[in-house]
């Protein structure tokens, strides 16, 4: 456990050092927060409301989808990839706790970096500039209630641990495939439509809907963005965070099956 | 600025023949370039049925400027790949710009011969098919004037965009930290031209009208081509002045440039 | 040879100051003419501390590099000189001068009678380059495709081409992997590739940095060869950069040294030998309690006092430092293994920093060492 602390502790670190790229990355969020949110206004145009979601509640949800850019690693993430085709894994797989744990342990102090001071930064620039992308009167929506915050934060963590489970299987495919690289990229191209990321996954026809239900992108950025919006009631609440659960565990099972089959064919291949 | 197009074919021959040594790798990099620009659009159209339109224009019209902006920049993509900011900065940090300087032919020529992002070429096919489902969709009235400027919009766009390029290669000379900022501006801009300026606040129209006049590129001359009226009151001549305001922007980064050279060859790297 | 380029059967004569036949209108001025050059560099020091990145923002200190101070040199056609200097020395900034990569600070700096950095595409049309850690050809292409398109890069004629083209497959034996891609050649193969490439337009000048390293000692030999060749036949002028003595040894007669930007040593090598490099290194293991006794070992009579000395001792491993021109050291290793069983033996050559810092430790140079440069330990920085 306490190996685990300390690669969380160091990964935390490393992010936090990259300053000026740090800067760059945060004036295309806004930037890109902004064009979105200017579209959303013009789409809502004389409407008050579409499925549900205020026009307030629209641009809010323009400033969240670039809050989970960082954390949920929604452009990119190679890095085991990375690591079993450079051969490193060789090594990582002799350490002590298992290889989806300690990329977990990783990951956690990487998305905690990110959120620090790229998801907060943008939130709160969100929240200060809310007169610049919206109506005049608009206000950034916040979750009402204490329980409502609690939900939203358990849904943050799950949200994280589904991401990182999917993203952790796509990778896996490295074992098997030298060209990992373009699996892995296929299946972020279609998370980005299915999580809810380009636009709430309510704004879609329904068939749509359900078809991305199949997959456990939605259990991700659309998950969070509906529960921290208010638009689900209680008990829907509570079966969305059930739905979250659900898909991690299932992936976590997917990710350790895999991983076995990928280890016991590289160990056979001789690396 | 003189770009030999003999030594260029050979050079460009080159590196497409070592793209496809990497066969697998270019189709896998083929379909999800060509994936990502059909999801993004469909993404588009599924929410613009849901609403209507948007800024009351229509799908069709919508679709004309997306499809036309993202042929324009995906074609800069591919044939300027060289000049992609981030590529650049790799080049010059890995000493490869210095082998450039070493041999003699053009800079520009070499870089721009170096790389060849042939895998897009699937979206410059879609963002003229949608273009053309657009213009079908909005009814568009053709005259010979309008099918004649056509063209010299799309040069402009990739001029615009090549500009662009130029500038961000040009920055990596003093550092690579700025690159992700010219993001903002590449695909940002993209994306911004993508939709009818109008719905945008006036401080943001402002911004890409008088500082960077992305405004001229694609939004006036779809008014143009959709017999519009200007909801913004700007000058008749508006719609027209596409190919020069790409044409500028390039003059702009091209002084950058040779500006950036003469400190790369003061300082090394 | 029939070579139709008349200024090399007057360099073969070994005299590049031969008559001029004055039907030929040949310059046999310096090729390469250097004169107090120098290159500065403002390097930007960041503060120390914990608020240092704050007063980085507000305040910026500079330190001055002199990568190059006041360094003079001339080289005629024909030369094949090695150009000498422990790493951070200023080699490659000269280099980067020489061709026309880096602006010169102060100086004078002609090559073939241009400035380098003014006429970028005339000069380099001119200059051949290898740089033994990076290659200039088509890393995922087969050589025999770069080969070809850098004819069209440096516009050779054809036939020129083929007959240069012919002379280096035989000379490098090319054939072997010509028609490989240049991502699977071995280092040697891939050095040699880059030779024939750097030649194959007929240079006068040739830059060569660090052309042998890493490579074995069979490989070493082939390119050494080949550019001894190169030199003599086709009357190259050919300017090798390296760390590497026994490069310089097999291959220069003249030597240039340069440490800290400044030009130490210019002149032949058998005068640098003379002078400061003449001691070779015995290391010896020896039984963990023998004694090693020097006066008493069978060496041949009439040596110099302190041809062989002991330099160092650790536990079983002893450091004899001999002079090369008083005895060899199969000759020394006899009378040692007479005298105590001999473990283990390493012969070592006195590498250029050590030459260096014998240039500097005997002061035997005017100017060059008198100064204390060790005052802060700045040495020119490699900006590369």
């Amino acid at each position: 456990m306490r190996l685990q602390l300390e690669l969380v502790r160091l990964a935390f670190r490393r992010h936090l050092a990259y300053r000026a790229a740090a800067l760059a990355g945060l004036a295309t969020n806004f930037f890109f927060g902004l064009l979105r949110a200017a579209v959303m206004v013009a789409l809502y145009g004389e409407r008050q409301e579409m499925q549900g979601v205020t026009l307030e509640a629209a641009i809010t949800y323009t400033g969240l989808s670039q809050a989970v850019i960082g954390p949920l690693a929604m452009f990119s993430w190679l890095e085991v990839t990375r690591a079993v085709h450079s051969g490193e894994v060789a090594s990582d797989l002799l350490k002590p706790m298992g290889y989806y744990g300690f990329w977990l342990a990783r990951d956690v102090g990487r998305a905690l970096a990110t959120f620090l001071w790229r998801s907060v930064t943008i939130l709160l620039a969100y929240v200060f500039m809310f007169r610049l992308l919206a109506p005049p009167g608009a206000k950034f929506v916040l979750p009402e209630s204490l329980a409502q915050w609690l939900a939203v934060v358990l849904a943050c963590c799950l949200a994280w641990w589904v991401s990182f489970s999917w993203r952790f299987l796509a990778n896996v495919s490295a074992f098997w495939s030298p060209d990992a690289r373009g699996i892995v990229r296929l299946a972020f191209i279609f998370s980005w439509f299915a999580s809810g990321f380009i636009m709430p996954l309510r704004f879609y026809p329904d068939w749509v809907v359900e078809l991305c239900m199949l997959t456990p992108f939605p259990h991700t950025v659309n998950s969070i963005v509906e529960i921290y919006l208010g638009l689900l009631s209680g008990p829907e609440i509570l079966a969305t965070l059930g739905l979250q659960l659900a898909w991690g565990l299932a992936l976590c099972g997917a990710c350790l099956l895999a991983l076995r089959a990928g280890v016991r064919r590289l160990v056979i291949l001789g690396g | 600025m003189i770009v030999e197009l003999g030594l260029y074919r050979r050079m460009l021959g080159a590196t497409v023949r070592s793209l496809m040594q990497h066969r697998v790798s270019f189709f896998m990099q083929l379909i999800s370039a060509t994936l990502i620009t059909l999801v993004e659009f469909g993404a588009l159209v599924l929410v613009l049925q849901r609403f209507d339109g948007v800024g009351g224009w229509s799908i069709g019209e919508v679709a004309m400027l997306y499809g036309f902006v993202a042929a324009s920049f995906k074609l800069l993509e591919t044939v300027g790949a060289g000049f992609d900011p981030h590529d650049f900065g790799d080049q010059v940090r890995l000493g490869r710009f210095d082998q450039i300087l070493l041999r003699p032919a053009g800079l520009v020529t070499q870089v721009l011969a170096g790389k060849f992002d042939l895998h897009r070429i699937g979206q410059v096919v879609e963002g003229f098919v949608i273009f053309g489902v657009g213009v079908a969709l909005a009814g568009v009235v053709w005259t010979p004037e309008k099918l004649a400027y056509l063209p010299l919009v799309f040069v402009g766009q990739m001029a615009f965009f090549a500009g662009l390029y130029l500038m961000g290669s040009t920055i990596t000379f003093w550092t690579v930290d700025a690159i992700e900022a010219m993001n903002v501006l590449t695909y940002g801009g993209q994306e911004m031209m993508s939709y009818p300026m109008h719905i945008y606040q006036p401080w943001l129209r402002r911004t890409f009208t008088y500082f960077i006049p992305a405004i001229f590129l694609n939004y006036y001359p779809a008014l143009y081509l959709l017999d519009r009226p200007d909801p913004l009151g700007m000058p008749a001549w508006a719609p027209f002045i596409a190919p020069l305001v790409g044409l500028a922007l390039l003059l702009v980064a091209w002084r950058f440039w040779r500006f950036g050279l003469r400190h790369y060859q003061s300082t090394g790297s | 040879m029939n070579d139709p380029r008349p200024d090399v059967d007057m360099l073969r004569s070994g005299d590049a100051k031969a008559e001029v036949d004055v039907d030929m209108e040949v310059d046999i001025g310096p090729i390469i003419s250097v004169d107090r050059l120098s290159k500065h560099f403002r390097v930007r020091r960041h503060h120390r501390g914990r608020l240092g990145w704050a007063r980085d923002l507000v305040t910026r200190e500079h330190t001055l590099v002199r990568a190059v101070d006041e360094v003079s040199f001339a080289i005629r056609p024909g030369e094949l000189v090695g150009y000498l200097g422990p790493n951070g020395a200023g080699k490659s900034t000269t280099i980067k001068m020489l061709t026309g990569l880096l602006v010169p600070t102060g100086g004078e700096l002609q090559v073939a009678g241009r400035l380098p950095w003014r006429e970028r595409r005339r000069h380099v049309a001119g200059l051949g380059a290898v740089f033994g850690q990076r290659t200039t050809l088509w890393w995922d292409l087969p050589v025999i495709q770069s080969l070809e398109l850098l004819r069209h890069v440096y516009r050779v004629p054809e036939k020129r081409w083929r007959s240069n083209l012919d002379d280096f497959r035989a000379l490098l034996d090319l054939d072997v992997f010509i028609d490989t891609p240049v991502r699977q050649l071995s280092l040697g193969q891939r050095m040699r590739a880059d030779l024939a490439a750097a030649l194959l337009h007929d240079p006068p000048l040739l830059f060569l940095d660090e052309p042998t390293i890493g490579l074995d000692v069979v490989a070493k030999d082939r390119i050494r060869r080949f550019i001894r060749h190169v030199n003599a036949e086709r009357g190259t002028t050919v300017l090798l950069t390296t760390h590497d003595l026994s490069d310089v040894e097999k291959l220069c007669r003249r030597v240039m040294i340069i440490d800290r930007g400044k030009l130490l040593y210019d002149g032949s090598l058998a005068d640098l030998r003379a002078r400061f490099g003449g001691r070779r290194e015995l290391v010896v293991d020896l039984a963990p309690d023998a004694e090693l006794d020097l006066a008493a070992l069978d060496l041949p009579p009439g040596l110099p006092p302190g041809a062989v000395e002991i330099a160092g001792r650790e536990g079983p491993r002893w450091r004899l430092a001999f002079e090369r021109d008083a005895l060899s050291a199969s000759t020394l290793i006899t009378a040692l293994s007479a005298q105590v069983p001999v473990r283990d033996l390493e012969v070592r050559e006195p590498d250029i920093e050590a030459t260096v810092r014998r240039i500097y430790e005997e002061r035997l140079l005017e100017g060059g060492g008198a100064e204390d440069e060790g005052a802060d330990g700045m040495r020119g920085v490699e900006v590369s």
